[in-house]
C-alpha cells in the first residue's frame, strides 16, 4: 500500500468518523421530532405491548382475530383472553391481538416486555393457517413487518431508515401472488398411501376446474371456491424450514430464558366442514401437523392445548371463508380448554 | 436491486471495497459478477436475454472489424445485428402491444383472428441496454471504435451495474475505454462520488416519492378531484419524473465515480429551457443524442428540404415515444414534441420581442418562454403518465369541468417542502454537477447540507414503495 493510498484512507476514515457523529445528533434529533409521530402512525402493536406491561398482568394471551371476533347474536361477547382472566381469579390476563398476527410478530412483542414485568405465563395462540404460503406472503404481512422494524431494539433513526430503504417485505401485488404460487407449488406432498396430487397447487386446481367434490357429489361454485380456499391454506406438511416453526423456536428460547411458562394454543379450525369438503386427505395432513407441533413442543417444555378438533361447525360464526372465528359457546371451550391446559 | 433498497446498501460499499483491493487486471471479473448479481436481483432468467443481445453485438462487432474492406459484407453485418438485436426488444416489449392492435383492428373489418398473448415480464432495462448495446456495433461500423476481442470486458460494457438498468446510455468510446484503464483510489472521486448518491437519493426518495403519493391519487380517480388539483398534480408529476429519473441518474454517476469512472450527465436544468428543442438538449441527454446520431443524422437532420426534415423530425420523436413504451400514449407523447418542434422552427423567424432590448425587458422575456416551455412539457407528461387514452380523456375532462378551485387533495407540507427545495436547488444548481457545486462550498456548509439530506432521506422519505418510473422502459 503506498503513502498516498494510506493518507486517501485516513481522510476518509476521518470523514466517517464524522458522518458517525452526525448521525448520532440526528438520531437525538430524531427522537425528539418526527419518532413519535412514525411510531403511532406505522406501530400499533407498540401500545399493545407496552399496555400489559403497565399493569400487573401475570399472564400474557397473544392472538389473532380469533381472539376478538364475535358473532352479532352473541349474548356473551368477551374475548377469549377475556373469558380466560374471568376463569381464572387471582391471576390477571393481558390481551395483545392484532388481526393475522403471528409466531414472528409474537416473539418481537414478546422481546419488548421489560424484565421488571411480572409476567408467569405466555399463550401463544398457533393458528394452522399462518404456516402456509397464504398468510406467509399475505397482503397484510406488509404492514405486520413495518410495524416489527419499529418493535426492534435499536436507534430510532436506524429504525427508520430500516423503514425508508424498504428493509421488510416490499413485493408488489403480482410478486406476492407469485410467492404464493411458488409456495404452494413448492412442497410435495407425502400421504402414506396412494394420492393423486404432488402439491397443493395441483391438489386446488383440480378441485377448481370441476363442479364436484371428492365424494362424487356435485356442488355450488362457492363451495368449490370454499374447498379451494380449505386446500391452500392447509395443504402443506410442518417441516423445520417452514418459517413460523422458527419463530415458534425463537419464542421456546425467549420464554426459557425470561423463565416464563409458555403454553402453545392450537386453533380449533372447522373439521367438520374441512371433512366434508376437502375430504380425509386434508384431514390428515392437519392432523399430522398439529401433532407435528405437539410432539416438537411437548418435549421442550412447553404445553401445548391442542383444540383442533374441540370447536364444532354450528360454533363457527363465519362459513364461507376459512376462519377461526367462533362464537360465544366456541369461544368459551376453546378459553376452557386453554385453562386447564395452564393448570396442568 | 433497487437504489434505494436496503440490499443495494450493504452491496454497494462491498463492490466498492473489493474493487480497490484486487489487483487491475481482475477487476472486470469483480465488476461483471457483481452487475449479474445486480441484474439478477429482480428475475434471475432475464440474464439469459442480456446475454444473446451481448453475443449478437459482440460478434457483429468483430466481423463488423475484419469485413473493414468489404463494405457490403459488413453493411449486411450491421443491419443482421441490429435486427436481431430490436427482435428481442420487439418480442419482449412490443409483441403483446402489435398482436393487441391486429385484434382490435381485424375486429373492426369483421375478420376474425385470436389474439396471441405472450405472458411474460419486460426484463428490466431491455431498452436501455439495446440501445447501449447498439451503439457498440454501429459505432464499430463507422470506424469510430475497435471491436473489443475481451468477451467479458464488451459485456461489463453493457452489464456494467450503475447504469445497467436505467442508463445513461453510454457510447463504447467513454465506458469501454475507461474499463480498461487502470483506476487508482484517488479521495475526490470517492468524495464526489458518495454526494452524487447523496443527492440522487434526496432526490429519489424524498421529492419524487413523496410528489408521487399525489399524483397516484389523482391519476387513479381525477373525477374526485377539481381542476386546481389536477393542475397540481401534472406539476407536481413534472417534478415527480424529474426528480425520479434526475435521482437515479444521479446515484448512478454517483457508484461509477466511486470506482473511478465517468458517465455521462444525462441532465442540465430541463426545467430552465426556453424552448422545447433546449429541453431536449438538457433533458434525458443521452437518449436524445443517441436519437441524434444514429437516428436523426443518418435519416439526413436538418440537411435537407424543409418537408423532409419535418418528416425525419417527426419520425426521431414518434420512434422515441415508443422507446418509452409500448402504448399509444406513449406514442402520441413523442409525435406532439415532433410537431411542437416544426411549430417552434417555423416560428423562430417571427420576431415578436425584437424592440426590447434592455437587460430587464430580456429577462421578462426569457422567464415567460421558461415557463411556456414548462407548461408544455408539464402539458405532455399528462400525456406520458396517463395509463391507456380513457386515463388520459378523465384526467383532461376532470381538469376542464371539474372548474371549481377548492381543493380537495390534501398536499402533505412535506411534499410542499419537498418540492420548494427541490426547485431551489435546480435554480441554485443551474446546469452545474451537485458534486462540482458542493465541493466549492465551505466545510461547513458542505457538512449541513448533508446533514439535512441524511437526515430529510432517513426521516422525510414515503413509506410507501415507489420503483423507478423509468424501470419500466
Amino acid at each position: 500500500m503506498t503513502n498516498e493510498t494510506k493518507h486517501i484512507i485516513l481522510q476518509l476514515g476521518r470523514k466517517f468518523l464524522l458522518l458517525a457523529a452526525v448521525l448520532v445528533v440526528l438520531d437525538i434529533v430524531y427522537r425528539f421530532t418526527f419518532y413519535p409521530k412514525d411510531r403511532d402512525e406505522n406501530c400499533t402493536l407498540i401500545p399493545y405491548s407496552m399496555k400489559p406491561v403497565k399493569e400487573n398482568d401475570d399472564i400474557i394471551y397473544l392472538g389473532e382475530s380469533s381472539n376478538h371476533s364475535f358473532c352479532a347474536s352473541d349474548t356473551d361477547q368477551r374475548a377469549i383472553s377475556e373469558m380466560i382472566d374471568d376463569m381464572m381469579p387471582g391471576h390477571k390476563v393481558g390481551k395483545l391481538s392484532k388481526d393475522a398476527c403471528h409466531a414472528g410478530v409474537y416473539y418481537d412483542i414478546l422481546r419488548n416486555i421489560p424484565r421488571k414485568n411480572p409476567v408467569k405465563t405466555v399463550i401463544v395462540t398457533v393458528n394452522l393457517r399462518s404456516f402456509s404460503s397464504e398468510w406467509i406472503y399475505s397482503d397484510l404481512e406488509k404492514p405486520l413487518q413495518k410495524e416489527q422494524i419499529f418493535m426492534k431494539k435499536a436507534p430510532a433513526l436506524y429504525k427508520r431508515m430500516l423503514l425508508a430503504f424498504k428493509a421488510y417485505a416490499h413485493w408488489s401485488e403480482d410478486e406476492r401472488q407469485k410467492l404464493v404460487r411458488e409456495g404452494l407449488e413448492e412442497q410435495t406432498l407425502k400421504l402414506p398411501y396412494y394420492f393423486p396430487y404432488h402439491n397443493a397447487s395441483e391438489w386446488d386446481h383440480a378441485i377448481g376446474s370441476q363442479d364436484h367434490l371428492f365424494n362424487g357429489q356435485k356442488v355450488s361454485m362457492d363451495t368449490i371456491v370454499l374447498t379451494c380456499h380449505y386446500i391452500k391454506d392447509f395443504a402443506y406438511q410442518l417441516d423445520d424450514n417452514n418459517p413460523r416453526i422458527k419463530d415458534l423456536d425463537k419464542i421456546v428460547k425467549l420464554c426459557h430464558r425470561r423463565g416464563w411458562k409458555l403454553v402453545f394454543h392450537i386453533l380449533a379450525d372447522n373439521m367438520d366442514q374441512i371433512k366434508t369438503l376437502a375430504g380425509p386427505d386434508l384431514e390428515f395432513l392437519m392432523k399430522q401437523n398439529a401433532q407435528y407441533i405437539v410432539n416438537r413442543y411437548a418435549p421442550k417444555r412447553v404445553t401445548v392445548v391442542n383444540n383442533q378438533y374441540m370447536v364444532r361447525d354450528r360454533d363457527f360464526f363465519e362459513r364461507e371463508f376459512p376462519t377461526e372465528h367462533y362464537n360465544q359457546t366456541g369461544r368459551r371451550i376453546v378459553a376452557e380448554m386453554v385453562v386447564e391446559g395452564i393448570r396442568d | 436491486m433497487l437504489f434505494n433498497s436496503i440490499e443495494f446498501l450493504i452491496f454497494f460499499p462491498i463492490v466498492t471495497i473489493l474493487f480497490y483491493l484486487i489487483p487491475n487486471k481482475q477487476r472486470w471479473i469483480l465488476l461483471l459478477g457483481a452487475s449479474c448479481f445486480f441484474y439478477m436481483w429482480f428475475i434471475p432468467k432475464y440474464i439469459l436475454i442480456l446475454l444473446v443481445t451481448i453475443a449478437i453485438d459482440y460478434t457483429a462487432g468483430i466481423l463488423i472489424e475484419e469485413w473493414q474492406d468489404d463494405p457490403s459484407r459488413k453493411k449486411k453485418c450491421l443491419i443482421v445485428s441490429i435486427i436481431s438485436t430490436c427482435l428481442v426488444l420487439f418480442i419482449f416489449k412490443y409483441l403483446n402491444f402489435c398482436s393487441a392492435n391486429f385484434v382490435a383492428l381485424a375486429q373492426h373489418f369483421g375478420w376474425s383472428h385470436p389474439q396471441q398473448i405472450l405472458h411474460i415480464a419486460l426484463p428490466i432495462g431491455l431498452s436501455f441496454h439495446t440501445f447501449q448495446s447498439l451503439s457498440y456495433v454501429i459505432e464499430v461500423y463507422r470506424g469510430n471504435q475497435k471491436a473489443e476481442r475481451h468477451f467479458g470486458y464488451y459485456s461489463l460494457y453493457v452489464m456494467f451495474y450503475p447504469q445497467l438498468v436505467t442508463g445513461p446510455i453510454e457510447r463504447p468510446q467513454n465506458l469501454l475505454r475507461q474499463l480498461h484503464e487502470e483506476k487508482t483510489l484517488q479521495y475526490d472521486n470517492i468524495a464526489n462520488g458518495l454526494r452524487l448518491i447523496l443527492f440522487g437519493l434526496f432526490l429519489k426518495m424524498v421529492v419524487a416519492d413523496n410528489l408521487g403519493v399525489h399524483v397516484d391519487k389523482i391519476y387513479e380517480n381525477p373525477q374526485d378531484f377539481s381542476s386546481l388539483d389536477i393542475t397540481l398534480g401534472m406539476i407536481f408529476y413534472s417534478f415527480q419524473i424529474y426528480g425520479d429519473f434526475f435521482g437515479y441518474s444521479t446515484i448512478a454517476l454517483g457508484c461509477a465515480l466511486c470506482m473511478g469512472f465517468t458517465l455521462i450527465d444525462n441532465f442540465k436544468a430541463p426545467y430552465q429551457a426556453s424552448s422545447v428543442q433546449e429541453f431536449w438538449r438538457r433533458w434525458h441527454i443521452s437518449l436524445s443524442t443517441w436519437f441524434r446520431d444514429y437516428l436523426y443524422i443518418p435519416l439526413g437532420g436538418n440537411r435537407v428540404a424543409i418537408p423532409r426534415w419535418m418528416l425525419n423530425t417527426l419520425i426521431v420523436f414518434t420512434v422515441c415515444g415508443i422507446w418509452h413504451g409500448a402504448n399509444w400514449t406513449f406514442m402520441i407523447w413523442g409525435f406532439a414534441y415532433g410537431v411542437l418542434l416544426i411549430l417552434e422552427r417555423g416560428l423562430r423567424n417571427i420576431h415578436f420581442f425584437d424592440k426590447i432590448q434592455n437587460k430587464t425587458g430580456k429577462r421578462i422575456i426569457q422567464g415567460f418562454n421558461i415557463l411556456k416551455t414548462f407548461a408544455i412539457v408539464t402539458l405532455l407528461w399528462c400525456v406520458f403518465r396517463a395509463t391507456s387514452f380513457g386515463n388520459l380523456r378523465d384526467v383532461l375532462s376532470a381538469w376542464v369541468h371539474n372548474g371549481t378551485l377548492v381543493s380537495q387533495l390534501h398536499v402533505s407540507p412535506i411534499a410542499w417542502i419537498a418540492l420548494a427545495a427541490f426547485v431551489c436547488i435546480d435554480l441554485i444548481l443551474r446546469q452545474q454537477r451537485f458534486d462540482r457545486w458542493c465541493a466549492q462550498r465551505n466545510i461547513y456548509v458542505r457538512w449541513c447540507l448533508y446533514a439535512v439530506m441524511i437526515f430529510s432521506i432517513i426521516v422525510l422519505s414515503s413509506v410507501q414503495q415507489y420503483p423507478f418510473i423509468y424501470f419500466q422502459f
